[in-house]
């Protein structure tokens, strides 16, 4: 669930925890890695990966209910 | 042991809460003109509101290219989505006052043009005038905050009013508390206006009814200003009109305004009669008048509908992406790529987001940002406004209320002292129960209740009885809330006033007794035109009181 934070990457700056609106990085703990507190409470407004100073230290994975629907070529 | 709030006092001349569109032009306003202004931010105002992370649609009227009489783009206007809840008086001061605020965004370095003009575009009909600008709304919040500190305003983030203190007769400050830590924040003030947006999770979301937050404007903005502008008197109207709106299916965060192409059956066959090709500057606008159209073709056997941009060039295609990603749906269409979906050979399906009704009326502010208590004033989307309503009466409400506070001493809060008592005994009732009810639970049951009793269908027998569970459904919520910590406090406050603003949903699509929009009433199917008058709702006593009252000017 959204957003998903690579732990190896991140740098602790905690840029993403002050952007959030819906505040799902709650508890975030100065200078360390980020953690998603309450991921179902996200709108994707993409704002801590705009954010964030590292490339690919944050990531929106979207959930499965939200995949956008299609109708498949040919049909 | 037991939780106790800490208590911070704030003195100040103008208070603003909620820093989104509305509440930054507000403060920037106000503050030049040299009062102290303080904006109460439920979040971060760089990101917040539904302007989040970018806008891309500002409703204007440009005399150099309209022409010199408003009063057609008046006339326009009322014909599109958001006409018909306003007097005529209100949206001329709109419309005339919108060229210098674009003028002003675009100087504070938010682009208003494209390309060196006026690009307009969307939300009209083919032949008719356009009534909308594009422009690149991206770093819009970040720019309005630097402008508003620049000004000398002070920003407090993470701070939720959730109610207004008053003497009866004026407003006097308000009560919030920090979403992070314990603490109760205490708001004096000589002016406060109310811009804290929309009112999400009322109903369930979208098209999603189990995925709470996937809504279409901030799912952070949940009425807080009309729940707190009815407790302390002030007048709401409208509130029985829902707003339905329509976009990819499943992802909410979008909406069909900036979309290219053309609504058409699984055969290819448009559902619409206005476009039939791809056209990027009027999109598809049958939604705008035919909202009921993806229902229609499900029902009668002949959906899905879908958005199809077949036919738009690669220039063409990267300008709707441009736009797209300015409106800031950058999730959308990094899902759409990591998907491998083209619009153009993969037709997405739209669909009415129909669970997601939510009020389009809200706290009456006239074309002053006053409301009908002295000391409070209100903008943007506390009735729904869209971008540009935000920023013209932000601007606005920010200039008179700046004014009445230099004429105004700051009053004693002596009387209001046993009822902040109150209130901080009762949230500290609900940080310190062990069991009961979360926030969620109570949210949930909410939205059940908004969906199946006053949704899209609604009767007076419906309505009675949906009624009646509400009213239960908030006593039980009031007496069994948990909060573990501050964040799911403010969620537990947020749901509360849900519950306010659920109440007079009921009460007021009860007098509504005819078929208006979406307020379908099978047992009055007609659209009445003696109806076509607000109805006003306001606390006397503590119950409350209904007038009907003319749109005429």
């Amino acid at each position: 669930m959204p957003p998903v934070i690579n732990e190896e990457s991140c740098i602790g700056c905690g840029k993403c925890a002050d952007a959030c609106q819906c505040d799902v990085y709650f508890g975030y703990v100065d200078g360390e890695t980020a953690k998603v507190t309450y991921p179902e409470e996200c709108w994707h407004c993409n704002a801590c990966v705009f954010v964030c100073p590292v490339e690919g230290a944050v990531t929106l994975r979207i959930p499965l209910p939200m995949m956008v629907l299609y109708q498949e070529k040919g049909n | 042991m037991a939780i106790t709030l800490k208590e911070r006092l704030i003195e100040t001349d103008v208070l603003i809460i909620g820093g989104g569109i509305a509440g930054l032009m507000s403060a920037i306003k106000a503050a030049g003109l040299g009062v102290k202004v303080v904006v109460a931010e439920k979040a971060n105002t760089n990101f917040s509101g539904a302007g989040a992370t970018g806008n891309d649609h500002f409703m204007c009227y440009i005399p150099e290219e309209h022409g010199p009489d408003v009063e057609p783009i008046i006339d326009e206007f009322q014909l599109g989505q958001q006409g018909g809840l306003r007097k005529r008086n209100f949206i001329r001061t709109w419309l005339l006052r919108s060229e210098e605020i674009i003028k002003l965004w675009d100087d504070w370095g938010i682009p208003m043009k494209h390309n060196g003009k006026y690009e307009f575009s969307g939300h009209a009909f083919p032949g008719q005038p356009i009534h909308h600008i594009h422009y690149a709304g991206k770093d819009q919040k970040s720019i309005l905050t630097q402008q508003a500190l620049k000004q000398g305003a002070e920003i407090l983030n993470r701070v939720m009013c959730f109610d207004l203190i008053t003497d009866q007769e004026r407003v006097m400050g308000a009560i919030g508390i920090n979403t992070r830590v314990d603490e109760m924040v205490i708001f004096k003030a000589k002016s406060v206006i109310l811009s804290t947006g929309s009112v999400m999770r009322l109903y369930p979301a979208s098209t999603t009814p189990s995925w709470m937050f996937n809504t279409r404007l901030s799912p952070t903005c949940v009425g807080d200003g009309r729940a707190m502008a009815y407790r302390a008197g002030a007048e709401l109207v409208s509130m029985e009109i829902p707003i339905l709106r329509c976009g990819p299916v499943y992802f909410a965060r979008a909406g069909k305004g900036t979309w290219a192409g053309v609504l058409r059956d699984p055969d290819g066959k448009p559902v619409g009669p206005f476009v039939t090709e791809p056209d990027n500057k009027y999109g598809d606008p049958v939604v705008d008048v035919y909202q009921d159209v993806f229902m229609a073709y499900k029902d009668s056997g002949r959906g899905p509908v879908y958005m199809d941009c077949k036919g738009l060039s690669n220039d063409e295609m990267a300008y709707m992406v441009h736009w797209l990603r300015n409106e800031g749906n950058v999730a959308l269409l990094d899902h759409l790529e990591a998907e491998g979906i083209d619009p153009r050979d993969k037709p997405v399906e739209f669909r009415s987001y129909h669970y997601e009704l939510f009020p389009r009326g809200g706290v009456y502010y006239d074309e002053t940002g006053k409301t009908s208590l002295e000391g409070l004033y209100a903008a943007g989307d506390e009735i729904f406004g869209g971008i540009s309503g935000a920023a013209v009466f932000g601007w606005i409400a920010g200039e008179h209320a700046g004014h009445r506070a230099k004429e105004t001493r700051i009053a004693s809060m002596d009387v209001a002292k046993v009822n902040i008592e109150k209130i901080k005994a009762k949230i500290e009732a609900i940080r310190n129960r062990r069991v009961g009810a979360t926030w969620k639970e109570a949210n949930i049951c909410l939205q059940q209740i908004m969906f199946d009793f006053t949704g899209e269908i609604r009767s007076e027998t419906l309505l009675d009885a949906g009624l009646a569970a509400l009213r239960r459904l908030k006593v039980k919520a009031l007496d069994s809330l948990i909060a573990h910590n501050p964040h799911d406090l403010c969620r537990s406050l947020e749901v509360l006033n849900l519950l306010d603003v659920g109440e007079l949903v009921f009460i007021t699509a009860r007098e509504r007794k005819e078929t208006r929009g979406k307020h379908k009433r099978p047992d009055y199917p007609f659209t009445n035109p003696q109806m076509a008058k607000m109805i006003v709702v306001k606390r006397v006593n503590g119950e409350p009181v209904l007038e009907w009252r003319s749109l005429k000017d």
